[in-house]
């Protein structure tokens, strides 16, 4: 049983103040929930051995299907592929930061990997900012929270000079490289959540600037601002897979420029192996044993309770939950049926006495560095509530 | 518990400062930007860390558009650590006697720096005087070399560090082409989400 907190809640405007303004949902409730999941040390401990375990395993999962030419079972479109490769040859193409979602970890049940958002993570602010902010504003120790995360993407930021040195060499190093920072416009929680993340490259000691897509300009010799000022490095917060369906020629032209050394981008091309569901198959071909995988498959499993989803699915979308005799007991609408579907082994997500379930996202960035929680139904979607934790 | 790292609000670069700021009730939040060209008299929020030594430094600073304010983060002898918001009255009284002691050449600004850290009322007077006492004595202390030095040694904020370094422009002629057409315009659809 999730235990609970009550604390009190930061008016609306000061957390417009502070940049958050996406804090109450379509139907009116409010995004964020007064109560915190009281977590224990060793709880949190474990949730952060099993995320730093899952990422090895992912890198050696993606070695593998490079290695294998297994592109095509993953449902990764053709023309990302060379991108993908050479993203993955050079550790410049630094994965600055990803979330893993989880289930278990709390009062004994044991953690699982739900999957990995490896791309276009979102629900940084919250957990980064905004549940340290609950504590701050509720006068309790700021230190009983299992969040680095600021620091840690900073420090990755760093790395994407110092790479496996120290990152405290950054300053040794740096020559005045920039980074140009995109989201799309008009959505304000990815356009803060991009933000939020130039603010942390600010701190690193980077130069930076930030334009919205569709502002931003290519050529075979790099990527430019709308002022056509040049930039060694491009974050999109916009999915690779994406780029591949919906704006083919400029995966064309991205791959020109990376084959070109003209500019690096953020995430790498790799991490949507990562974050393509397909690699818990994978997974659980190569690590069977692992005590955080949940069986999964290209094919329908036999004689379990199994849930199916895309291979790119996104915030529960797409999202169908079976019974043993393959009956669908609940499920979700959504954008992405176009993709394959893979199998997944169902499991009970934690709940509270109100019948709520928990979902752990888990932020790695060098390491796992930061814990939030989802709350919502069966199954998690975009009306899921943001629940922070307390280390008890 | 080895592994597991929490927060501290040093370690929250600007937007901890900024959430800060806007926890304290300050009027509006510090100005996002970091940048050298600001004016001496641009009010100031700082965080200011008592160091094991008992000497002061400033672990964030911004410029703000509403009073200067600062959080000053002190430990005592038994290692409890207190927080406490500094008002701009109470910064201008500590600046005020810091500015009189410098005139009198008996400040520790007046010599130069021994060290990372200086007293509360240098460490006030040297990130935010001109803010606090006008623009005269602002570009008096800018102009000051031990104090830009005591500054320097005592100024961890990434605001103090950066220095907006010139940039190339873009010169190739080739024609550049930008992209995402329709999911741009897809802005004003609720629809239009790709984080996840």
């Amino acid at each position: 049983m999730i235990s609970l907190q009550n604390i009190t809640p930061i008016d609306d405007r000061t957390l417009e103040q502070f940049g958050f303004g996406w804090h109450t949902d379509s139907d009116q409730s409010k995004y964020i929930a007064d109560e915190l999941v009281v977590v224990s040390d060793r709880e949190a401990e474990a949730y952060y051995e099993a995320v730093n375990k899952l990422y090895d395993m992912y890198a050696a999962a993606a070695q593998h299907v490079i290695d294998n030419n297994l592109f095509f079972d993953l449902g990764i479109p053709f023309n990302l592929i060379d991108v993908i490769k050479k993203s993955w040859e050079n550790d410049v193409h630094w994965h600055l930061y990803g979330r893993f979602d989880l289930a278990g970890g709390i009062d004994g049940a044991p953690i699982k990997l739900i999957e990995f958002n490896a791309d276009t993570p979102t629900s940084l602010f919250e957990t980064a900012i905004l549940q340290w902010a609950l504590l701050k504003h509720n006068g309790m120790d700021e230190e009983r929270q299992f969040n680095n995360i600021y620091e840690a993407i900073s420090d990755n930021f760093r790395r994407l000079v110092t790479l496996f040195d120290d990152p405290a060499e950054f300053e040794k190093h740096y020559d005045g490289w920039k980074i140009l920072f995109s989201s799309i416009s008009g959505n304000l929680e990815e356009e803060q959540t991009v933000r939020l993340l130039q603010q942390m490259a600010i701190d690193a000691g980077f130069e930076t600037g930030f334009e919205p897509l569709g502002g931003v300009k290519f050529d075979d010799e790099g990527i430019y601002d709308s002022a056509e000022e040049p930039y060694e490095y491009w974050f999109k917060l916009y999915p690779w897979e994406e780029i591949a369906i919906e704006e083919p020629e400029l995966a064309t032209q991205l791959t020109t420029i990376m084959q070109n050394q003209k500019a690096i981008i953020l995430n790498p091309a790799y991490t949507l192996l990562f974050q393509s569901k397909g690699m818990m198959k994978i997974l659980c071909d190569l690590f069977p044993d692992s005590p955080y995988l949940l069986k999964t498959s290209f094919e329908p499993l036999k004689g379990i309770q199994q849930v199916e989803k895309r291979m790119f699915g996104r915030e529960g979308a797409n999202v169908k939950i079976m019974d043993v005799s393959g009956n669908v007991t609940e499920s979700n609408e959504g954008p992405y049926g176009n993709f394959k579907p893979i199998y997944q082994e169902y499991v009970e997500f934690p709940k509270d006495s109100n019948g709520h379930s928990y979902q752990a996202g888990v932020f790695f960035a060098y390491e796992a560095c930061g814990l939030g929680f989802r709350r919502g139904g069966k199954i998690l979607g975009n009306m899921s509530k943001f629940v922070g934790h307390l280390l008890c | 518990m080895k592994h597991i790292t929490s927060v501290k609000h040093m370690m929250m670069g600007t937007m901890g400062v900024v959430v800060l700021s806007a926890l304290s009730g300050c009027q509006s939040a510090p100005e996002e930007q970091a940048g050298s060209e600001e004016s001496v008299t641009q009010n100031k929020f700082l965080v200011v860390e008592q160091q094991p030594n008992g000497k002061y430094i400033i672990i964030e600073e911004m410029p703000t558009t509403g009073p200067s304010r600062a959080i000053i983060k002190e430990t005592d002898e038994n290692g409890t650590v207190s927080e406490r918001v500094m008002s701009e009255a109470e910064m201008k009284e500590l600046a005020d006697q810091e500015y009189k002691k410098m005139e009198e050449g008996k400040s520790e600004l007046n010599a130069e720096p021994q060290g990372e850290g200086m007293g509360l009322a240098g460490t006030i007077l040297a990130a935010a005087g001109g803010a606090l006492l006008g623009n005269m004595i602002g570009n008096a202390l800018m102009n000051n070399k031990n104090v830009q030095r005591h500054q320097d040694a005592s100024n961890r904020s990434a605001y103090h560090r950066s220095s907006a370094g010139g940039s190339n422009s873009a010169t190739s002629n080739s024609q550049k082409k930008s992209f995402f057409g329709n999911s741009a315009s897809r802005s004003t659809s609720s629809s239009s989400s790709f984080g996840g």
